[in-house]
């Protein structure tokens, strides 16, 4: 048995613990494991006073393990290991127990079999901490530049703001030419801004600067490296391709418009038009009258989310169930610039909320002010489209005539679609970042880190993560180029020491482990015996793939060791529970 | 450069362009206005769509702020202006409010919250539950360091003559804590039982409540505690302090002044010795003023307090001259001789055998040498409170007739009007616009008086209009004592050939330090003030005290700080804070009848008893927030930590860069009286939901206002204050669908029976994960209807009736039931932030939020070159987007620091 002084907090979270978890008994089970030097509660373990005591515990009582039970890892651990280092303690020596999400969470239902659980999960910590080594993070130099992946509004903005910090950029863009889907627009909302215009100021000052190299036609075929210093392979039309060496990585690759089917909402027939359609076609109508291949427009229909907020439906393989959140502000300013047009175009929309939100409400006032009629139908009995012979009808049971049907003849109809995820199989196989149920990129959480990634130094942007209007993109992005200025400006990275080690006694040179893991961290080297597998750690994500496969036992975690691991089984698993436990 | 970038506003958007910019290498200075860091987001419960913990997510964030390195934050400080300067940096005034606790010494243990003693809504839950005037914002707060929240001094402190601190005296006995509500005025002044009984009571015109339905019985509360101290400690439990300084001040004057110097002075270690040229101490208290208002063994027990530590008082010893204190080793003089000399008439008759002056009559009676009076007509001259005491003295000695003569009206009558009303249901006899010309008497004894009548002519120099003698109006009356009561004159005379004197007889005196043109010598009281009141005495000898103290310490009294520059906090910011004040009846004066009264010197003010005290002393509208009852001093375990004399700290500083996130504020549900808010009770806020369903909640339950019965039927009312005109605000504020769908689904956790019916005009789930959160609580049993609400009003057993369009089903006025009523409340522009750079420079769009110039392709870019806004100040927005804003004001931020070329 270890002689270490170990310190455990166990942390009410205000009433998330607390109200399902007895935290004084889980103390009470707690106080007398082996090695635990001072045990207390804390209703907030994680706000600062409380880290104050932590320091001064650990200073005062000579600690050299620390455990915190309390949330989840990802929201905490580096809180904690951080309050370790302010108290000069190896920030590694520190262990994190979740008796939240992994335990008051999920066993409401019972809560003294929760405050049982809890007491073991802490037994286990305590047993793991007392076989913690000290570990010392590597520390990578970062190279001062960046690869912005699309030249869209997000990709052209970002480039610029990382250049004005001095930061180097690698613009690619698949398309031959720089500017995404604003470039072709001729009035956004909610400025009414020219996106062709906005798009050229930015290419120029783009090209301008030198700072930043543009290749067009250009995609990202290979990644290597981690983060501060990455290897990317880049192909530009049919050149052989060539490496850059990057401290970061931004994603601004863009979305798609939803692909109407043919026949649905009557698309394929005569004047049926996306909103992409619709955009491109209103933007080149003179003042006057409104003409659609050759045929005056005198009314119209939108049909909202279309492609949006669909349901589960026996035909549908994937729904998209998310709202689009631009559209609804999107179809306003389109009838907008038709009725500032032709003042007497008839406009109809239906909808099923308006989600104008925020100052774009105003679009909707206008939009109303300027004649467009609402109609609100209900998702689960979307209107109809059909063909009449001399044009269209609609017809729609409206909610605002209750529940009356109506049909509405019309020359047009704009079927409002939203953004879906752009398909991009070879790119996503070469980073490898998480997708969302939506499809989109995920970030790691939308409020604590809502740029980054699970791959350190991929930061996402734009629409690429989700449907957003064009200066939220551009915001979106902006907030990337700070993450990655973060991370660069500081001329080095740290990186977790939580990697495999290879006992090269044991090892055999078999290789199983190599092709277990997926970050092709593992290689071969050669020594007195023969080959041993070697680790390299710059690559090694500690995900510990390797660590089941070794025939011999020669591969460990650092930070999940058998042994700790094994102590923790040992510990959870031990009867009876202390006494004053409930049982 | 002081710093990079200065950035106005602590809240979500704010940490996270700190830290953006922190951990890209500048070095930033975050200024927030509340004690806190932490915005509203720390406020919340749970926040939408993932359900995550606010508190969770922002303490981190928070504890980053707090420790990192390149991030300075001032916490409790406002930027009162932003200059920008011609190299196109700035300089930016900023100013710390005093907390009253020295942050560095504060534990954050939370004793003085336990022992404060005033209660206020507490902002943090909503206003649902109090907060104590000391206090920690909330558990998770950043720094944790108690805020004593006093906005200044309280009308009745800052009214007070003395400087005693009545507001605190009445928030102890309101807690019962007697004991320590007399001692803590006996720092301010020890002669709490006299002052009880005989001060005239500034503090009771000033009071706040007394502009609504009466005042808090001020004077009364004293009574009650210094009755109740000294019932029970008939000493002092004091004696002479163990640690003496060696120097010894020598005292002339046992009057008030006099005595609350020689206190004060003794508690700081000095040797005292008070020179009494009566034959008791107590100066007017003891001769001035009857017994049946001050009884002679209160001022006993309250001189006392001062004899106790060791003041030595001589009594029948005049002092004619300074000097010679001096050569017996007096460090310093403090001249307190009082004003008892009798101003004469001039009138012919004056030096008869029964005229005599006010002071003259009153000292014979206290000293128990009363003339007989049965059967006999006193008249008395004057106007003033020393006119209408004598009067009421000889009632009660037996005259016949007691008649109070005075040259002007009634109007001008410099007595108090209860006093007069006093004496006349005695039944003194008040002759107005009349006056005695002339004395008559038979071998020097007075027989009568020659009168004559008044009319009011021009106003004089004070203003008052001056009486003009009526010719043929004379008439001779008989009398048998005149007592005159025109006025005293300072006792200044002996002393006029070494100290300088104005022309009214007062001693010329520097008026904040009362020293006197001889630097040992200091003076005050009524020497300097002339004749006043008994708490403006007080006042002067604390004053003088202080300062002796200063100048035998050798400071420089021009550093004085006696007179902090504190301001009084207004009456209107009272009630408006108190917002509706139900009527509670002021509790009654308790006066012996008069019949009972004339017959004795018996004292007519009777106690309240402990009942009406603590009901009086709960009607006290807590003007200043802290009452100064230093409660908190005595519980805080680290000593000098809590000190009342801070100031505001300004300090100017130059930054690179600038980032409003000074956030929004919330919809004042106050211009939707519909809604009913604020007049039924169980018509309550989102934010106040929010606060009921927090992990940090007041209560451990979701419950309703009214009876604190667990709502099993709640409605949320979207768009109040938004998307409505007729509340003067036609934008959607983006986060109120989302925030109440959330709520829904945590009461439906909390609350498993509940229904809960959302009324709404389009649901707007917009976001990452939105409608996926919308349709679940749909799953889950939440019932939307499609109707924007009407009003709402009160049904049976606290239930609501809420009137709405329905517009989904069959249309038309339809009304439910519902047992709490939630308004989601929206979101409005923070004006503040636009009046922070001169001229109107910083450019509002046409809704108030601070505009944004080139949104499409520099979001947060304002109409100042190196000025950012961040997060909601430019506009509603929800969490995710404000600190996707912020980021971009960050990076912008730094672009701009970087071209600017110059770094801290």
């Amino acid at each position: 048995m270890s002689e270490r002084r170990i310190g455990v907090y166990i942390c009410h979270c205000g009433g998330n613990i607390s109200d399902y978890v007895d935290v004084k008994q889980v103390l009470e089970g707690i106080r007398k494991e082996p090695c635990v030097a001072i045990a207390r509660t804390a209703v907030f373990t994680c706000s600062d006073a409380t880290q104050q005591d932590i320091i001064k515990d650990i200073k005062e009582q000579n600690l050299d393990g620390l455990v915190v039970a309390s949330c989840s890892p990802k929201l905490h651990l580096h809180t904690f290991r951080s309050v370790a280092e302010r108290a000069g303690m190896n920030p590694y020596k520190y262990v994190h127990v979740n008796i939240r999400e992994q335990c008051s969470w999920v066993h409401r239902d019972d809560k003294p079999s929760a405050s049982r659980k809890a007491i073991r999960l802490v037994r286990g910590g305590i047993a793991k901490a007392g076989l913690m080594d000290p570990l010392q993070s590597f520390r990578i130099e970062t190279i001062p530049k960046v690869l912005v992946i699309g030249a869209g509004i997000a990709g052209l903005r970002a480039s610029l703001a990382l250049a004005d910090l001095g930061i180097g950029v690698y613009l690619i863009e698949k398309k031959q030419e720089p500017g995404g889907w604003v470039a072709d627009m001729k009035s956004t909302f909610p400025n009414h801004r020219s996106g062709a215009g906005l798009i050229k100021g930015l290419v120029e000052r783009v090209h301008a600067h030198e700072g930043i190299t543009f290749f067009s036609g250009a995609e990202l075929v290979e990644k290597s490296g981690s983060v501060g210093a990455f290897k990317a392979l880049i192909r530009s039309g049919d050149e052989e391709p060539f490496s850059v060496d990057v401290g970061a990585m931004i994603v601004a690759t863009g979305f798609d418009t939803y692909a109407v089917k043919e026949g649905e909402y009557g698309y394929g027939m005569e004047g049926v038009v996306t909103l992409p359609e619709f955009k491109a076609w209103i933007d080149t109508q003179p003042a006057g009258e409104l003409v659609y291949n050759g045929r005056p427009i005198k009314t119209m229909a939108y049909v909202y989310c279309v492609g949006s907020r669909q349901a589960a439906q026996p035909d549908l393989e994937k729904p998209n169930k998310y709202c689009s959140r631009f559209c609804c502000s999107a179809a306003m300013h389109g009838a907008i610039c038709a009725s500032t047009l032709q003042p007497r175009v008839r406009q109809y929309h239906l909808f099923r909320d308006v989600r104008t939100y925020g100052k774009y409400e105003t679009l909707y006032e206008d939009a109303s002010r300027l004649g467009s009629v609402f109609l609100k139908f209900d998702g689960s009995a979307p209107p109809v489209v059909e063909s009449n012979g001399n044009g269209l009808t609609v017809t729609v049971k409206d909610m605002l005539s209750a529940g009356e049907e109506l049909e509405i003849d019309v020359d047009m109809v704009v079927l409002v679609t939203g953004m879906v995820a752009r398909e991009n199989k070879a790119l996503n196989d070469v980073l490898k970042l998480p997708i969302g149920q939506d499809g989109f990129f995920n970030e790691i959480h939308p409020k604590l880190r809502p740029v980054e990634t699970v791959i350190d130094g991929v930061f996402i942007a734009g629409t690429s993560q989700g449907p957003k209007t064009s200066s939220e993109s551009v915001a979106a992005a902006l907030s990337a180029v700070s993450k990655c200025a973060a991370l660069l400006m500081k001329g080095y990275v740290e990186l977790e020491p939580l990697v495999a080690q290879v006992n090269s006694d044991r090892c055999t040179g078999c290789a199983v482990c190599i092709e277990s893991c997926p970050y092709s961290a593992i290689n071969m080297i050669a020594c007195d015996t023969g080959e041993v597998a070697y680790v390299n750690t710059s690559l090694c994500k500690g995900g510990g793939a390797c660590v089941p496969v070794c025939p011999e036992n020669a591969i460990d975690v650092l930070g999940y060791t058998d042994d700790q691991i094994e102590s923790m089984i040992d510990a959870m698993a031990a009867e009876p529970l202390a006494e004053g436990a409930a049982t | 450069m002081d710093y990079d970038v200065l950035i106005i506003g602590a809240g979500i958007a704010g940490m996270e362009a700190a830290l953006s910019l922190g951990n890209m290498g500048f070095k930033v200075l975050l200024v927030e206005k509340e004690a806190s860091i932490g915005g509203k987001m720390i406020l919340l419960s749970k926040v939408f769509p993932t359900l995550d913990c606010a508190s969770c997510i922002s303490t981190p964030k928070m504890a980053d702020v707090a420790h990192h390195p390149n991030v300075t934050l001032q916490v409790y400080s406002e930027v009162e202006g932003v200059d920008p300067l011609a190299d196109g940096s700035f300089r930016a005034k900023v100013v710390k409010k005093p907390t009253y606790v020295n942050a560095d010494l504060c534990t954050g243990c939370g004793l003085c919250e336990t022992a404060c003693t005033v209660a206020v809504a507490d902002e943090f839950n909503a206003g649902l539950v109090a907060r104590r005037a000391a206090h920690i914002p909330f558990p998770q707060a950043i720094p944790k360091k108690a805020v004593i929240d006093r906005r200044g001094f309280s009308p009745c402190h800052h009214s007070c003559p003395a400087g005693v601190r009545a507001h605190g005296y009445i928030s102890l006995v309101r807690s019962g804590r007697y004991e320590e509500a007399f001692n803590l005025h006996m720092e301010d002044a020890p002669l709490v039982g006299s002052l009880a009984r005989a001060c005239y009571a500034p503090c009771e015109e000033e009071c706040t409540r007394g502009s609504v339905d009466g005042t808090i019985p001020i004077r009364g509360i004293k009574r009650f505690m210094s009755d109740y101290y000294y019932e029970r400690h008939p000493e002092p439990e004091y004696g002479v302090p163990e640690k003496k300084n060696g120097r010894k001040v020598a005292v002339i004057g046992a009057g008030p002044a006099g005595l609350t110097a020689a206190y004060q002075l003794a508690r700081k270690g000095y040797t005292v010795k008070i020179f009494e040229e009566a034959p008791e101490a107590g100066g007017m208290l003891r001769i001035g003023i009857p017994s049946y208002r001050l009884p002679k063994d209160v001022v006993d027990r309250d001189i006392a307090n001062v004899t106790a530590l060791g003041v030595e008082i001589e009594t029948r010893h005049e002092i004619s001259s300074i000097e010679p204190l001096k050569e017996q080793g007096y460090d310093a003089v403090f001249l307190a001789a009082g004003a008892v000399e009798a101003r004469t008439m001039g009138v012919e008759g004056e030096d008869l055998e029964g005229v005599m002056d006010c002071m003259e009559f009153l000292r014979e009676v206290n000293i128990g040498r009363a003339p007989d009076l049965e059967g006999k007509t006193v008249m008395v001259v004057g106007g003033g409170n020393s006119a209408i005491d004598p009067a009421r003295v000889a009632i009660r000695l037996g005259a016949e007739k007691v008649l109070i003569q005075y040259r002007r009206s009634r109007a001008e009558m410099p007595a108090h009007s209860w006093e007069i009303e006093g004496a006349e249901e005695e039944g003194v006899e008040l002759q107005l616009l009349r006056v005695p010309v002339r004395f008559i008497g038979k071998d020097g004894k007075l027989e009568a008086a020659e009168c004559i009548s008044m009319k009011l002519g021009e106003p004089d120099e004070s203003g008052r209009r001056s009486p003009v003698p009526q010719k043929g109006s004379e008439e001779i009356v008989p009398v048998d004592l005149v007592v005159l009561a025109i006025g005293l004159k300072p006792s200044t005379s002996p002393f006029a050939h070494e100290l300088e004197t104005n022309k009214n007889g007062t001693l010329k005196v520097n008026s904040h330090t009362l020293e006197t043109s001889d630097p040992r010598v200091f003076a005050g009281g009524d020497v300097v003030t002339g004749p006043s009141m008994i708490a403006q005495a007080i006042g002067q000898g604390n004053r003088a005290a202080h300062h002796i103290d200063m100048y035998l310490r050798g400071e420089d009294l021009s550093l004085s700080r006696f007179d902090l520059p504190i301001p009084t906090v207004e009456k209107k910011d009272v009630l408006m804070r108190a917002k509706s004040i139900s009527f509670r009846k002021p509790t009654d004066k308790k006066e012996l009848e008069p019949s009972e009264r004339c017959r004795s010197f018996s004292e007519i003010e009777q106690p309240f008893t402990k009942e009406e005290i603590r009901y009086g002393a709960g009607r006290c509208l807590d003007c200043a927030v802290c009452s100064e009852c230093e409660a908190c001093i005595r519980a805080c375990p680290v000593e000098d930590c809590i000190r009342f004399d801070m100031l505001p700290e300004r300090r100017e500083v130059t930054v690179g860069s600038v980032i409003v996130a000074t956030g929004y504020d919330l919809f004042n549900v106050e211009k939707k009286p519909q809604y009913g808010s604020g007049r039924l009770k169980n018509v309550i806020t989102g934010m106040q939901m929010d606060r009921l369903l927090a992990p940090t909640r007041p209560f451990n339950t979701v419950l309703r206002p009214s009876d604190g019965k667990e709502p099993d039927n709640i409605a949320y009312v979207l768009c109040t204050g938004s998307r409505d005109q007729t509340a003067d605000n036609t934008l959607c504020s983006r986060v109120c669908c989302m925030y109440s769908i959330k709520q829904a689904q945590l009461i439906m956790g909390a609350l498993p029976l509940a229904d809960i019916t959302i009324y709404y005009i389009d649901i707007r789930a917009f976001g990452k994960g939105y409608d996926e959160f919308y349709e679940q609580a749909k799953a889950m049993g939440v019932y939307f209807v499609k109707g924007k609400v009407a009003k709402v009003e009160e049904a049976e057993d606290g239930n609501m009736t809420v009137f709405y369009e329905d517009m989904a089903n069959s249309g038309g006025l339809k009304t439910a039931t519902h047992d709490l009523v939630v308004l989601s409340v929206g979101l409005l522009p923070n004006r503040e932030a636009l009046g922070l750079f001169p001229d109107q420079m910083l450019k509002a769009d046409d809704f108030h939020y601070v505009a944004e110039v080139e949104e499409d392709i520099d979001p947060g870019r304002t109409s100042i070159a190196g000025v950012f806004v961040a997060g909601t100040a430019s506009g509603a927005r929800d969490i995710p987007d404000s600190i996707l804003h912020a980021g971009a004001a960050a990076a912008q931020a730094a672009a701009y620091i970087e071209n600017l070329g110059v770094r801290s």
